[in-house]
């Protein structure tokens, strides 16, 4: 049976320290280019801060990473790309983005619910000397070519060369885990497989305070999220709850 | 037939016309985009070998425990490691871009006089001159390495001061130093038993203390948690990333923590919440009140709360003895969940007085954070592996970057148990590096060298047979068969941990309730850093999201 891999994210536990973001791009050889800014930059896992809009003693504030939510059903990037360079991994879940056959139309970009593709405004570059230090498992993206999660592939690959390598088929999942989840000091991220009902994060996705972001799309993504705090459930559908306003801060 | 000139305009017109439908020319198009998108010069990951290694971060005092990987030898990530008891696998977010820094553009690549080059060979002739000619005062930033006695005893023999830029974890253990007479070096906070933790300000979720040690502690027993295990009460004049995830969070005026210690214990000690004893701070509620901006019955309420789960612990965000004091009054000293004493062979730290003032050279070592600039007459020889060209230090000289020197890993501040460990060197230096013990060395060579210390340090480990070592499965000293095996699973990224910590012999004499300490800005990872850059990923990162802002005093 082919998996589902997804993460179950558990906002009660974010900090907000940005420690995901840094592993996520050291994994993936993100370049450091100073010109790019908030709106042109490459950051495959963003975390966000969200307030529930009071002052004083009554703010709250939680953290949210974004990412590329692997939508399992009428995945949009998919169904816009004119190149066919996005695809839904049938074995693994995984939406997959292919640079080479990416024309850079960013379609896939406007097309996305979540905001959580980038384009490749430049040529990426490392202060000189720095390309040493370059993930070599990850290839350097081109210019001119949108980018995302793609739930550190190359480290799929790893963990299915080593189980290949021992005679198996099916992968240890210990061998399997992101650079975010593996980063995170407070275990906030869960990962496994969504469609092994034995995994703990199948039986995570499904509890009373697992919520999906814009649920409501029907797209099914492969990333919950989890919070005990009405206010920050409420975050999943921003315009369906009267009385909670969400400032983005 | 007759072919036309009128035909081979009609031929040629058709062709054009016919080629846009074949895939000619979208082809030539589309080869000539991807030819331009992947021009020779941009930069194509190191080929080689895999491999992974286990060893500690040197950026700061805390040295949590690195899963270096490896690609042709060249670090190329870095991870936590799951198997270190203090870290629990946790990182600060910068050690994930630390392996960058070494090929950073702000990368002291030679020796600086005055802002000119000049050589080691000029450097070290100047320094042993200075030396005979005054008093020299030696300033280090991690206390307690193998390098720290170079340093120390290079200072002794010269008839100088060895002096300490304490963290400022540290330096809110001082004033429990002056009031029980044990080095704040040895003290720690037993933070796993505590039921209360009341932070004055300190960044406890923010990279206080050992990144993942509180934070790991917070997600397993408050995270999320109506009625947590673990109560973290946030005191801030700021809604900060600690008081956004805290338990309470407590909004008061900036600089007022004095104030708001002394009337907490007002209240302990009128309401017979604690036993009775001691000193009574002066300060009124009302003034209290006034100071903090909260109500006399939030200040009560506040009291009665802390107590409803202990033992409680106060943690200030520096030196600050109004909340020590406060600990004093809560019993949280040398008990459970309190403040504890870990070691009875630690050194007092020499603070700075007159000797930095009368000092003919000062030598600062790389450990000591960037911003420290001591502001005397003295000739200044400081050694750095980056420079942002604000240094008034006479004499910048280039020190060994991220893994690339030899090291030993002393117990950080903050810990309730002793450790040691050993960070091996994992890259050579591209440029012609020294560090400050080998600098020294080369003047006296009569100095031990750092490898010399550690293998003593492993000897006396061996010979004490208390403590664990933990790499995969944690062994106890007494099991290692020889002083050899012991020090070959230390070198390859093991960590000791010494037994826990006794919690008699530690009691504080208050006689009086100390003044208010001047405030001073709250720090966490990204100030406590001693690189005076960040890793380029992290400037980038910060930049891109709203989630904190670079530190002013930081470049990309």
């Amino acid at each position: 049976m082919s998996a589902r891999y997804g993460m179950v994210i558990d906002l009660d536990r974010c900090t907000g320290c940005g420690a995901c973001m840094m592993a996520c791009a050291a994994e993936n050889n993100v370049p450091s280019l100073p010109q790019a800014s908030a709106r042109t930059g490459i950051t495959p896992m963003l975390v966000r801060k969200v307030s529930n809009g009071a002052e004083g003693s009554d703010r709250r504030e939680a953290f949210i990473p974004i990412l590329c939510m692997h939508c399992e059903n009428e995945t949009p990037c998919v169904r816009v790309c004119p190149q066919q360079a996005v695809e839904v991994d049938k074995e693994t879940g995984i939406v997959m983005q292919m640079p080479q056959r990416c024309l850079g139309c960013r379609y896939c970009m406007t097309a996305c619910p979540y905001h959580a593709r980038y384009f490749n405004w430049w040529d990426p570059a490392w202060p000189k000397g720095m390309e040493q230090s370059l993930n070599p498992g990850v290839a350097v993206r081109m210019r001119g070519v949108v980018e995302k999660c793609n739930l550190c592939h190359a480290r799929l690959h790893s963990a299915m060369e080593k189980a290949a390598a021992a005679g198996k088929r099916e992968i240890d999942m210990a061998d399997y885990v992101p650079a975010c989840v593996e980063a995170c000091p407070t275990a906030a991220i869960h990962f496994g497989n969504l469609a092994d009902a034995n995994d703990p994060i199948a039986q995570e996705a499904h509890s009373p305070d697992a919520f999906r972001l814009l649920a409501r799309l029907g797209t099914q993504p492969k990333v919950c999220y989890k919070s005990r705090q009405a206010w920050v459930k409420a975050l999943a559908e921003p315009n369906a709850g009267p009385n909670v306003e969400v400032k983005h801060v | 037939m007759k072919v036309t000139r009128r035909d081979l305009f009609v031929w040629g017109a058709g062709a054009a016309a016919g080629l846009v439908f074949t895939p000619v020319p979208w082809k030539l198009l589309d080869d000539v985009s991807i030819w331009s998108q992947n021009w020779p010069w941009i930069p194509q990951p190191t080929r080689g070998p895999i491999e992974f290694k286990h060893t500690f971060c040197s950026l700061c005092p805390q040295r949590c425990g690195l899963k270096v990987k490896l690609a042709g030898g060249w670090p190329v990530g870095v991870a936590g490691v799951r198997a270190n008891p203090m870290t629990r696998g946790a990182l600060c977010p910068l050690a994930f871009g630390a392996h960058q820094l070494n090929w950073h553009p702000q990368r002291l690549r030679t020796v600086r006089h005055k802002g000119s080059t000049a050589s080691w060979g000029e450097a070290r002739a100047t320094f042993a001159k200075a030396c005979s000619e005054g008093p020299v005062a030696v300033i280090d930033g991690q206390p307690g390495r193998a390098t720290s006695s170079i340093l120390a005893s290079f200072a002794e023999r010269r008839k100088g001061s060895y002096l300490v830029a304490l963290s400022p974890e540290t330096r809110a253990l001082l004033p429990y130093e002056s009031w029980s007479g044990v080095p704040a070096s040895s003290l720690g906070y037993d933070l796993g038993n505590a039921g209360t933790i009341v932070s004055f300000g300190a960044p406890l979720l923010d990279g206080w203390g050992i990144p993942g040690r509180f934070t790991r502690l917070w997600a397993e027993r408050a995270a999320g948690m109506n009625d947590p295990q673990l109560r973290l009460i946030q005191i801030e004049d700021s809604f900060s990333h600690t008081a956004a995830r805290a338990w309470r969070w407590i909004h008061v005026r900036a600089g007022s923590d004095s104030a708001l210690a002394a009337g907490l214990a007002q209240v302990l000690i009128e309401e017979h919440l604690v036993p009775a004893g001691g000193p009574v701070p002066s300060l009124v509620l009302s003034d209290a009140a006034a100071q903090t901006g909260l109500s006399e019955n939030s200040i009560r309420e506040l009291a009665r709360t802390m107590l409803d789960q202990a033992p409680v612990l106060a943690i200030a965000s520096d030196e600050n003895p109004g909340v020590a004091a406060l600990n004093v009054v809560l019993g949280a000293i040398g008990s459970r969940g309190g403040i504890v004493c870990r070691s009875k062979h630690a050194e007092k730290y020499v603070p700075f007085d007159d000797a930095i003032r009368k000092a003919r050279t000062v030598l600062i070592d790389s450990s000591v954070p960037w911003d420290f600039q001591p502001q005397i007459d003295a000739e200044i020889f400081r050694f750095a592996a980056w420079d942002i060209g604000s240094s008034k230090s006479d004499w910048l000289l280039p020190a060994p970057g991220f893994l690339e020197d030899l090291t030993d890993v002393p117990t950080p501040p903050t810990s309730a148990v002793e450790i040691f460990a050993v960070a091996q060197r994992l890259v050579t230096p591209a440029i012609d590096v020294e560090s400050a013990a080998q600098f020294l060395g080369s003047i006296d060579s009569s100095l031990p060298s750092p490898e010399k210390i550690i293998h003593q340090r492993c000897a006396d480990l061996f010979h004490q047979r208390a403590g664990i070592v933990y790499e995969r499965e944690p062994t106890p000293v007494a099991k290692f068969e020889s002083v050899q095996k012991l020090e070959a699973e230390l070198w390859k990224g093991a960590m000791w941990v010494g037994d826990p910590s006794s919690l008699g012999g530690l009691r504080c004499e208050l006689k009086e309730w100390p003044t208010a300490a001047v405030a001073k800005p709250s720090q966490n990872w990204a100030t406590e850093w001693n690189a005076p850059v960040l890793p380029p990923l992290a400037t980038k990162l910060f930049r891109e999201s709203s989630l904190r802002e670079a530190p002013d005093r930081r470049i990309a």
